[in-house]
């Protein structure tokens, strides 16, 4: 792509963008579908309706108008980064029209759906794609300059500002999880709809990041850390208030969090350690089933009924003692080999649970009706009633589980920015220099599985009673591949990218159930596709971005550094032959 | 004491289907230092090759065995080197000098991916497959104990293709710029070694062997799921491990032990049939942490 | 640069000609656009959700879409008939991937809409455990075509102090407590087998199978020589055949599906044990004798024989006629009486008026009261939920078919 942007001249660069930005404003009061589709009338009012008054708009097509204004605005103001500006919008206008343009004409069996039959006439995904890719050969033109960076400001002003940031974040997370509505009979194109929603949040966030707003907010965040993470759990806490405060997403939301604490524990065995961890599940699962047994469930053939808390943690200990079984033989074991170590250990927890082993995991038929969690009487799966608002069912294990993960976060950070964390990393990168400089390699490694497996079965003690049953089957190979996926696609090592990568393994599945024939084909190809093209991740810890993009920790490629380093030494050697000539 | 030989030799059968696997996974490991989870997968697009030979191509279900049955060996070969190969140019060479990590994690992409894709493209594929297995139906008496034909065929095949291969590793030009290139590949560019050509090479060979084995365990099994290869897979790995990685004939023996351990274990160790892949595991754990170079690998084999 | 530009310029105005000129190619039942349903009953007021919860993906996927598909030729038979006057009826068919997380999700995404009024589930009963609980919090009719374990309508104790669970739970099959048994009895009495050895594949299907038949046969004085469990993907069964060979049983009880019995089957007769295998309703199904089932072999399931009944005959028949990618499988008939359980009572229970979810109550009291003929028999249910049709056949393999051989009730 860049090859092709590169041909542009620069004296078209600003004519393209406004070509642009107008074309996909027109595309946005255009037609986009010639007929009623089979399912049902496309959204937005989409089939054969011409707007006129531009305030009617709604849903992509409102997105589709908004964009074109600021990328018309965009080119004719003296903005410093408008190159990179323009280049997101571009980006975004493509994918909302590709996506619907795609839907349309498959849904509607051919090409004509999107151009012309039966003498109607409705362009506008063509039109709008084409408007985006002019914007996006107009930003190429118009050259990309260096992201500004925005001044600092006095403290009390900073806190509103990530106050701000904070909020609009939280009600751009509830909007996207109920984009669309929920896919199914009622609303056959809500995928269409969620992707293209997709498709515009990212042009929004390419815009900022190019303005410079998302680095400045996350350099303050930095700075005032405490408040931001206060700040950010109570947004977190508000999540069930929002649009986005069903008994089903609280389902949804509650699960995500288990699995992304278990992946930020994951983090700290593969992420920090370098230690490859395939079957990392089992953990969960024995954590889940030490309380499943503890909690008094009908099928428990231990008899004893602990309060929860006391069961988590025992969880959490009996988990920690594996761990450190699994992870002492591996100590002499590295790289590759350690990965099917663990695999083998994985299988071996699975089957042995598949067949009931010391009577305690129910075999074939696992370990149901584990009683919800209790505090004080209040059962955690009825709906309750804060601030006069009434909430979901569900809203309490959405509570338990967001501390949870914030506890988890909480020990990660900590440790990563430790002795420990520091000799995990220096482990990971070369284990022979960590041990000659003086690191306890056995140790530290062995207390990397300590640390990953304890907070991993606390996570699995929550499932076990948020889902009620505690079964074999849900901690198989396969959730092992697929928690491993989230770190990944997250970014290893990086807390932020554990919680995305679990969010998006957990919630595309659901918002597109139409792909669900193709949900592990897709899953494989993802697989491959990142390892290929962003191995670092979506959200990548710096250093490890440098490891594997070949970049500086800065972010410059390591060719435009070295390159530099070359020039600059030539002219050192040039001034000083001069001088000496 | 029946009982014992008739598990001797279920285990020797297994044993050959693991060892043709086996090979390929201990030949690119030597040469590239990847665990290509993926190669059960061409086990298994072999022996969907060689069913869709039986299935689609007109007149092979008619034919004798003598000519059907090579029909649909070179089908599932040719299925399952073409998937190789592609694998090899699209997935791995790309990641030819990333961090260990992305290949590992690429192969498991693949590997769900072809069994996702078998599934859903192949007709009917949701479903187990019936593979017919009109050629070799005898059942053969040795003794107390019997054996199907297709067992001892498996046994047979397995072991000449494993000679075949070493024979060819050790003598031939290409064989010896596998060795070189294992050993040391950029000293293996000097002398005028093609790294691409010989890594291509060694997955050829792999994919061979591992259609043979698909068709032949298709026929034994004479059933057929997309699953087939992931379990295989993994023993086959323990039995390269356990034979020694980067040794030929330590695969093959590596995974007679293997299969012997699976159906005597199930017979004779406590929690019966239930817990015979539980052994194999443990014996992988065992292998890995006690004598990490197996059976008959080289200390320096061992890469970290 | 200049030439690759113009070149790019006028490849791009070729193709907005050709795509602009090539209007429409396929355009599916063009203009009229709905044009699938024949709008000739009245749907004035609104749409009604049955939903379907199984797993439509990975290795069970041909089971669900078998229920999936039924459920849907139910649904569209209604839509036909005017089952429901005023409303249109829809499927909602959600995949739980054989997993207890996303079958609770699956329901839970269910449970937060309106319109459904009931639902078709699951397959396994590991994950109605899961789905159950949810559907029950919020008065939503559930019948599953396929769970077998006796605990979900009867408590853990069911065999001595039954208690209705999930007063929204019911379902079409048969359970294991009549199931294992009546095999039993037919394996024992009628077919003279003294020595039998089990097979499970470790699923709870299999294994709740497998205990009650055990239990049974042991009171009818046979032996259990020896109980062997493979693994659920497995389709190599030499070892586990080599292990039973010595105990020289007379024939095998499979706890299963058919992926793994028919070659089972085939591999025993291979090895010399040429004995029958008998299976539950997971192995009915003519895919066993395509993957090895041999003559001779036994299979139980619910309701008389489908060629004595109308109503099976009836199902089958239309099935076929509705072009499913996929075969009805072991459960497709017990999905569609589940399916049209749900449908008559929820016609029942609105009458001429309209649908809120104040009339759930009025739903489950009249599907309790629900009874009509089916794919499967006698469609009714009884105060715990299940299904009143006792009614089991025996069936044997003979050539490429199977034939039933035995029609009762069980009696105990």
């Amino acid at each position: 792509m860049s090859r092709l942007t590169a041909m542009v001249p620069r004296t078209l660069g600003r004519p393209l963008s406004a070509i642009g930005g107008l074309l996909l404003l027109i595309a946005a009061l255009l037609p986009w579908a010639t007929f009623v589709l089979n399912e049902g009338a496309y959204p937005e009012k989409s089939t054969l309706q011409f707007f006129d008054a531009p305030f009617e708009l709604t849903g992509f097509r409102w997105h589709l108008l908004l964009f074109g204004v600021a990328a018309l605005v965009v080119t004719f103001v003296p903005l410093p980064s408008k190159g990179r500006v323009l280049r997101a919008v571009g980006w975004g206008g493509l994918a909302i029209s590709l996506v619907n343009a795609v839907f349309i004409t498959s849904e509607g069996g051919g090409i004509g759906a999107i151009t012309a039959a039966d003498g109607n006439f409705a362009f506008g995904s063509i039109v709008g794609f084409i408007g985006g890719l002019a914007l996006i050969f107009g930003s190429a033109g118009i050259g990309l300059a260096e992201i500004p960076r925005l001044p600092d400001l006095p403290r009390v002003v900073e806190y509103l500002v990530l106050l701000v940031a904070f909020a609009a974040t939280l009600w751009l997370v509830s909007e996207t999880l109920t984009a669309g509505g929920s896919a199914g009979v009622s609303s056959p194109y809500a995928g269409a709809v969620f992707l293209a929603f997709l498709g515009m949040a990212g042009g929004l966030l390419g815009a900022l990041h190019g303005v410079g707003v998302t680095g400045w907010i996350s350099q303050m965040s930095e700075r005032h850390r405490a408040f931001s993470v206060i700040v950010l759990l109570v947004c977190a806490a508000a999540l069930p208030f929002t649009s986005a405060g069903t008994q089903y997403w609280m389902n949804v939301a509650g699960t995500v969090g288990i699995y992304a604490a278990t992946a930020i524990g994951l983090n700290i065995v593969v992420g920090l350690a370098g230690l490859l961890d395939l079957g990392y599940v089992a953990f969960m699962g024995i954590g889940a089933f030490v309380s499943a047994n503890l909690s008094g469930a009908a099928a428990a053939k231990l008899g004893i009924t602990l309060p929860f808390p006391v069961a988590a943690v025992i969880a959490a200990v009996i988990v920690g003692v594996f761990g450190v079984i699994v992870g002492s033989p591996t100590l002499r074991v590295r790289g590759d080999y350690l990965a099917i170590v663990t695999l083998a250990f994985g299988e071996i927890f699975t089957r042995s649970a598949q067949n009931n082993v010391g009577d305690l995991t129910g075999g074939a038929n696992a370990i149901p009706s584990i009683p919800p969690i209790a505090v004080g009487g209040l059962q955690f799966n009825e709906p309750i009633d804060l601030f006069g608002t009434k909430l979901p069912s569900g809203v309490m294990y959405y509570f338990l589980i967001t501390l949870l993960v914030a506890l988890v976060m909480a020990v990660f950070a900590n440790l990563k920015n430790s002795r420990i964390g520091r000799a995990w990393i220096a482990i990971r990168e070369d284990e022979d220099v960590a041990r000659a400089m003086g690191i306890k390699t056995g140790k530290m490694k062995i207390l990397a599985f300590l640390t990953g497996s304890m907070l991993a079965g606390l996570a699995g003690a929550v499932f076990a009673h948020k889902l009620g049953t505690a079964s074999y089957d849900a901690f198989t190979f396969l959730q092992s591949v697929t928690l491993l996926a989230a770190v990944i696609l997250g970014g290893m090592g990086s807390i932020p990218g554990a919680v995305m990568g679990a969010a998006l393994l957990f919630v595309l599945p659901e918002k597109l159930r139409e792909f669900e024939d193709y949900r592990l084909l897709l899953f494989g190809l993802a697989l491959i596709l990142i390892m290929r093209f962003r191995p670092q991740g979506l959200v990548p810890d710096r250093l490890r971005r440098a490891e594997f993009a070949g970049e500086t920790p800065d972010g410059k490629p390591i060719e435009e550094v070295e390159e530099q380093a070359v020039l600059e030494h030539e002219h050192e050697l040039e001034s000083s032959k001069g001088s000496k000539a | 004491m029946t009982t014992l030989l008739q598990q001797i030799a279920n285990g020797l059968v297994l044993g050959a289907t693991i060892g043709l696997i086996a090979v390929g996974y201990t030949m690119v490991y030597g040469i590239i230092q990847l665990i290509n989870f993926a190669h059960g997968e061409i086990f298994m697009t072999g022996a969907f090759g060689g069913l869709a030979v039986w299935r689609f191509v007109p007149g092979v279900k008619d034919m004798d065995w003598y000519f059907a049955l090579p029909l649909m060996l070179v089908g599932g070969v040719v299925v399952s080197v073409t998937i190789a190969v592609l694998m090899e140019r699209f997935a791995y060479r790309p990641l030819r000098n990333a961090p260990r990590l992305a290949p590992l994690i690429t192969a498991l992409g693949v590997s769900i991916g072809l069994q996702e894709a078998v599934r859903i493209w192949f007709p009917d594929a949701d479903r187990s497959q019936s593979f017919p297995r009109e050629f070799v139906k005898t059942q053969v008496s040795i003794g107390p104990i019997e054996v199907p034909a297709t067992g001892l065929l498996l046994i047979a095949v397995s072991i000449a293709l494993g000679a075949l291969v070493q024979f060819y590793i050790n003598k031939s030009r290409l064989g010896r710029a596998m060795r070189a290139t294992s050993q040391d590949p950029d000293t293996a560019r000097l002398m005028g070694v093609n790294p691409d050509r010989v890594i291509v090479l060694t997955f050829v060979i792999g994919a061979i062997l591992a259609g043979v084995a698909g068709v032949l365990y298709g026929m034994h099994v004479q059933t057929l799921g997309v699953r087939a290869g992931f379990q295989n897979g993994i023993f086959a790995f323990t039995a390269a491990v356990l034979g020694g990685i980067g040794s030929l004939p330590g695969a093959v023996v590596g995974a007679f032990v293997i299969g012997m351990v699976k159906t005597l274990g199930g017979q004779y160790l406590p929690g019966g049939t239930q817990y015979d892949y539980v052994w194999i595991f443990v014996v992988l754990i065992l292998v890995l942490v006690f004598r990490p170079q197996g059976l008959f690998g080289e200390s320096e084999k061992v890469r970290a | 640069m200049r030439n690759q530009t113009v070149k790019a310029a006028a490849l791009v105005a070729a193709g907005v000609v050709l795509l602009a000129a090539c209007s429409t190619n396929k355009d599916e039942s063009s203009g009229g656009g709905s044009g699938n349903q024949s709008s000739s009953c009245d749907q004035s007021k609104g749409t009604l959700v049955v939903g379907v919860i199984a797993p439509l993906s990975g290795d069970l996927s041909a089971l669900g879409a078998g229920i999936k598909n039924a459920s849907q030729l139910a649904v569209d038979q209604a839509n036909k008939e005017c089952k429901v006057p005023g409303y249109k009826l829809a499927l909602e068919p959600l995949d739980d991937e054989r997993d207890p997380t996303k079958g609770a999700q699956a329901a839970t995404k269910l449970a937060s809409e309106d319109g459904v009024v009931g639902v078709v589930g699951t397959l396994n009963s590991s994950v109605a455990q899961s789905v159950a609980p949810i559907l029950a919090q919020n008065n939503i009719l559930q019948i599953s075509p396929a769970n077998t374990n006796d605990a979900l309508t009867k408590g853990e104790d069911f065999l001595k102090s039954p208690k209705r669970v999930w007063k929204t739970y019911f379902r079409t099959c048969t359970v294991d407590s009549f199931q294992g048994p009546y095999a039993a009895n037919y394996l024992i009495d009628k077919a003279g087998k003294k020595n039998i050895a089990i097979v499970t594949n470790g699923l709870t299907y299999g294994e709740g199978l497998a205990d009650t038949f055990t239990t049974q046969a042991e009171k009818k004085g046979a032996k259990i020589v020896t109980r062997q469990k493979v693994g659920e993907n497995d389709t190599d069964f030499s070892s586990v055949i080599a292990a039973i060979k010595p105990f020289n049983p007379d024939a095998v009880y499979f706890g299963g599906e058919y992926p793994g019995a028919g070659p089972l089957s085939k591999q025993l007769a291979s090895a010399g044990l040429n004995v029958p295998v008998m299976g539950g309703d997971g192995i009915y199904d003519k895919a066993f004798i395509e993957l090895g089932g041999k003559d001779g072999d036994l299979a139980t399931s619910v309701g008389a024989p489908t060629d004595t009944l109308d109503s099976a005959k009836a199902f089958i028949k239309a099935y076929d006629g509705a072009g499913f990618k996929e075969g009805y499988s072991a459960y497709g008939a017990f999905a569609y009486d589940a399916a049209n359980a749900i449908i008559g009572s929820l016609a029942k229970a609105i009458g001429s008026g309209e649908w809120s979810s104040d009339k759930r109550d009025a739903l489950l009291t009249a599907v309790g009261e629900y009874s009509a003929d089916g794919a499967t028999g006698t469609v009714k249910f009884d105060k715990f939920g299940d299904s009143t049709n006792t009614v089991l056949t025996v069936y044997q393999v003979k050539g490429s078919d199977w034939a039933p051989v035995q029609t009762g009730k069980f009696e105990g």
